[in-house]
């Protein structure tokens, strides 16, 4: 059924490895899924094809926070617009509790959407500006039909509620009188509505400030904690990413770079764009600025729809070889969870750089791709 | 000397800070509200006179007047206006006249909102081939110049004021409908409509409740400029002969009728003229006040 | 504060605007200056009146603003200045490097033209030497084969290559003054981190004095040798960068420092944060502005605004109760 995952011998990436560990809810796998646009020429004729997502392939288990980073024209906000067929893959399959979302008929979709919501990067154009907060909210329940008008109701100020907003104060509100962080959570209530079970966060704190920043994360960890949420997290900022996964999945103009534990990725770095994400993070502490020669990452990043052939990091990459544009780098899992796509991945270069102090390699956690 | 675009025009003001302020000053806000508040109140005199006043005051009949009262001038007693050629009074002749024309007018907006704003908005959001057929079907009487279709209509339906409606729908609709359909393809794929969708929302309430309701802004301010040209239109039809039958009137037939004596007594031209020039002048500006306050393009 | 050789000098700035709900405060007395060379960071939330304050400083404000107080710069006095002087000032003394690449170069005009035409609203250079001057220009901020670039258009580069085009552009006229207003916001974190590099060297190579308007104070701290922290329109604290970020005084700077994911931090824990929102700049109430949200506030803190004043060396703040200081000022 499924396409032999191209690996090297050594430890293949299927479902095998999750099959194998007890008690790993999966809830949502990805295989090599493969998301094209059509770029239109002057008078509509095929332009060219652009290929925002390839080949990409992951998981996400019940009750666990997937990140996923990637710069602009990496192809992660595309990602997830593919899982939730909005619009559907070229290719590939988008497996969510057991079921392909990609074959299903749209009828079919409708149970399944109740489980699988997404939260936006701009509350602002993610809220009808015309509706009042209230009815925002409401509004998945009146399409599932769930509930009389006033369990409705009491659902909606519960949820009001439970992101902070007392429901007497704002409900009657409209987006446009709401700040950005207020607006936000809104747009996160309305997504917990049908208490989904897997919720897919677009950069969803990006647009706000810094101190509101921090609070609707706060936020979403208590989501998380109370109801026990699992997430997808697409973010630029791989400090947030940090804070709020289990696991990071790193991706680069459209393929993974690097996917593992939150804390290994940190503190040891495979891939080497995983290491110049880390060494531009700017930090308040001094010494400020470190150049680690090793990371120093140069170049324009080359154009999506003309990418460079093998790795795709190449041009940029401070260790490149003939290897690296002859044939593309697969991901192979290395034990521990970790996986990378790269001939010549880091390993034992992770400096104790001033602002990342080592941290001990953590065991796969259980529900991790085992191994 | 030019200075750098770069330099001077700081490329959008950024929000929070500024964006969070106005930038109107109190006298400007005033004019503001005055380019809605004006207009608006002349639309309302006029509307009063023509379809109010007659049923309140004793106006002179628009129509059956006597050859011995004919050709009055200004200013005489009991016929501000006058009278025209047949003895009619020109003051109620422009206040019933002016029901026609306000009649047509609401009536062809009207049907080409509601109508035309439907299609434009079905095909505008479920498009291929469903947009494909509509709008061309819609392209076909667009592509007519629109006096000639409108010149067919009347003259295979006959002359009569609902029949003037009909035709002059035939060229309001599809404009309303490209209107409606650019303004849904916008509103589509907002991230709101898209959350919409992916919370299972049915289609039906998805265009009523998030798609009309954007659109309304756009479409009552085309209708307000559309009321403009549509009286106009409905006058070039009385000037042809196409228009509404005798003896009704409306400011388009007086114009029509008056100018054979023209050097004789203006006013039979002028003073209709004056009203329709008015009326469509209000029109616009309502409907540039409103845009200029929906932030519509 | 102001020393005779200060390049800007800012004295009790305050702008406000006319808007529907009434009169918005947007700069509340804000006073700094500016060394010829020095990099200052100006760090601020939405609404802080950062943005408000560079614009007045390049007198780029709507006309219903009334801006008051004293920005000279260069030695000329540009409140109330007119026109015409704001031109000369503009680009020749003082230029801004605006946050949207996109939006700050025209899309339909050719790169190269939109730097010549820059570089001779300035200096008295004929085509052909403009022309040369702008692909020196390019090769200055670290533009590939700026021969060629030089008839592309904007559409045909990345973000980052715009910004540093944009960067030419405000290099044209030689200013000893940069504003770069959150110019590295709009972009991905590897390249700002290549844009930051490029005004630090550009910096030293020319001698221009930086100042970087932002809402990140990580940039900040990697690049400024002082920061200024801004709330509700006020300057609330001073420093020197490490003294700043070492030795904290105002509470609202310190709420700034936690706030910031770190990559230090364990995961899943939970940001320390205050709650709250920055204060209506319509209103003017008595007392600090920071003090209905503020961890540590006292009674005198809702009375009485505190001023910024220089309580230790080279560290100013505005603040009766500062955090790890003993007595209250």
């Amino acid at each position: 059924m499924t396409p032999a995952t191209p690996v090297t011998p050594a430890t293949p990436v299927t479902q095998a490895d999750t099959a194998a560990t007890p008690g790993s809810d999966l809830l949502l796998e990805v295989r090599h899924l493969v998301q094209e646009y059509v770029l239109r020429d002057y008078g509509g004729t095929k332009g060219g094809v652009l290929q925002a997502v390839s080949d990409v392939s992951f998981e996400v288990h019940a009750g666990e926070t997937l990140g996923i980073v990637g710069e602009t024209g990496s192809g992660k906000s595309t990602l997830a617009r593919s899982v939730i067929q909005a619009p559907p893959p070229k290719h590939g399959e988008v497996i969510f509790e057991g079921t392909d979302l990609v074959r299903l008929p749209h009828r079919a979709m409708k149970s399944v959407r109740r489980h699988l919501q997404m939260v936006f990067q701009d509350p602002f154009t993610s809220l009808d500006p015309r509706w009042t907060v209230s009815r925002i909210v409401a509004e998945p329940l009146i399409a599932y039909s769930v509930g009389s008008r006033r369990e409705r109701r009491e659902r909606v100020d519960a949820l009001l509620d439970l992101v902070g907003l007392e429901p007497a104060r704002y409900g009657a509100r409209h987006p446009r009188a709401l700040s950005g962080g207020q607006a936000q959570r809104v747009a996160i209530a309305r997504a917990l509505v049908l208490e989904p079970k897997l919720i897919l966060c677009d950069e969803p704190v990006s647009s706000l400030d810094v101190l509101v920043q921090a609070q609707v994360l706060n936020l979403f960890e208590k989501l998380r904690a109370e109801l026990g949420l699992s997430y997808l997290f697409i973010a630029h900022d791989l400090a947030m990413v940090k804070q709020v996964s289990d696991r990071v999945a790193v991706m680069y103009l459209g393929k993974l770079c690097e996917v593992g534990p939150v804390r290994a990725i940190f503190s040891e770095p495979l891939h080497p764009y995983t290491l110049a994400l880390l060494d531009t993070i700017p930090s308040p502490e001094p010494p400020a600025r470190k150049r680690d020669v090793a990371s120093v990452i140069s170049g324009e990043p080359p154009s999506p729809l003309d990418p460079p052939s093998g790795c795709r990091f190449r041009t940029r990459c401070p260790r490149a070889a003939e290897l690296c544009a002859a044939e593309v780098p697969q991901l192979r899992a290395l034990g521990d969870g970790r996986q990378v796509a790269c001939h010549f991945p880091l390993s034992g270069l992770a400096q104790a750089s001033a602002t990342r102090a080592p941290l001990p390699l953590m065991r796969g956690r259980a529900g991790a791709s085992g191994d | 000397m030019a200075v750098p675009v770069a330099e001077v025009l700081p490329p959008a003001l950024p929000s929070g800070d500024l964006a969070a302020v106005g930038r109107l000053s109190g006298a400007r806000r005033l004019l503001r509200s005055l380019e809605i508040a004006a207009p608006a109140a002349v639309l309302l005199v006029l509307l009063f006179s023509c379809f109010i006043w007659p049923i309140v005051y004793p106006v002179p009949k628009p129509t059956g007047g006597s050859i011995l009262g004919a050709g009055l001038p200004m200013w005489s007693p009991g016929h501000i206006f006058g009278t025209d050629t047949v003895g009619n009074d020109i003051m109620s002749r422009i206040l019933y006249g002016g029901r026609v024309s306000f009649e047509v007018a609401a009536a062809v907006q009207v049907i080409g909102l509601v109508v035309g704003g439907l299609l434009g908005m079905v095909a505008g959001y479920a498009g291929r081939a469903v947009e494909a057929v509509l709008m061309r079907t819609l392209d076909v009487f667009i592509a007519f110049p629109s006096l000639v279709l409108v010149l067919a209509i009347v003259d295979s339906l006959g002359q009569s004021e609902v029949n003037v409606i009909w035709a002059l729908s035939a060229f309001s609709i599809p404009a309303f409908a490209r209107v409606a359909r650019a303004a849904t393809l916008q509103v589509r794929d907002q991230p709101f409509v898209v959350a919409a969708r992916l919370s299972s929302v049915k289609t039906w309430r998805i265009l009523a409740g998030h798609i009309a309701p954007n659109l309304l802004p756009q479409l009552l301010t085309f209708s307000l400029l559309g009321a403009g040209v549509t009286i106009i239109l409905e006058g070039a039809l009385d000037f042809l002969g196409y228009g509404i039958p005798d003896p009704a009137a409306s400011w388009g037939k007086m114009i029509a009728s008056g100018q054979a004596m023209l050097s004789v007594s203006p006013g039979l031209v002028i003073v209709p003229s004056i009203f329709l020039f008015v009326t469509v002048v209000a029109l616009n500006m309502l409907g540039d006040g409103l845009r200029a306050v929906w932030g519509v393009r | 504060m102001s020393g005779g050789t200060a390049l800007l000098d800012v004295s009790d700035l305050r702008v406000t605007f006319r808007s529907h709900g009434g009169v918005v405060n947007a700069v509340q007395g804000v006073s700094f200056s500016v060394e010829p060379g020095q990099t200052v960071a100006i760090i601020g939330e939405s609404g802080s009146g950062k943005t408000v304050s560079a614009y007045a400083m390049m007198g780029l404000l709507p006309r219903s603003a009334q801006v008051s107080g004293s920005i000279r710069c260069n030695g000329v006095e540009l409140v109330g200045c007119g026109e015409k002087q704001l031109r000369d000032h503009r680009g020749r003394i003082v230029a801004m490097v605006f946050q949207d690449p996109g939006r700050s170069l025209n899309p339909t005009m050719r790169i190269g033209p939109q730097i010549t035409e820059a570089i001779r609203c300035h200096l008295p250079l004929d085509r052909a030497q403009a022309h040369e001057r702008a692909v020196e220009l390019l090769r200055m901020v670290r533009l590939p084969t700026p021969e060629r670039r030089f008839y592309e258009y904007p559409h045909q580069l990345s973000g980052g290559m715009r910004q540093r085009v944009v960067i030419a552009i405000a290099l044209a006229g030689e200013p000893r003054l940069l504003l770069a207003d959150e110019a590295t916001t709009a972009l991905d974190v590897t390249t700002q981190a290549q844009i930051m590099d490029l005004l630090l060297d550009l910096q030293q190579e020319l001698g221009t004095a930086l100042v970087m308007i932002s809402h990140d104070l990580a940039l900040a701290a990697s690049y400024a040798e002082e920061v200024l922290v801004m709330y509700a329109g006020k300057v609330v604290e001073r420093a020197a960068t490490r003294e700043l970020f070492g030795n904290v005084a105002m509470p609202y700077t310190r709420a700034l420092l936690k706030a910031i994911p770190r990559v230090e931090q364990e995961p899943h824990e939970l940001l320390p944060v205050i709650g709250g929102r920055p204060p209506d700049l319509s209103t003017i109430v008595p007392g600090c502005s920071f003090a209905p949200r503020c961890p540590d506030a006292q009674d005198d803190c809702r009375q009485e605004q505190p001023q910024l004043e220089q309580h230790e060396s080279g560290h100013w703040w505005a603040c009766w109760h500062p955090c790890g200081k003993e007595a209250a000022q």
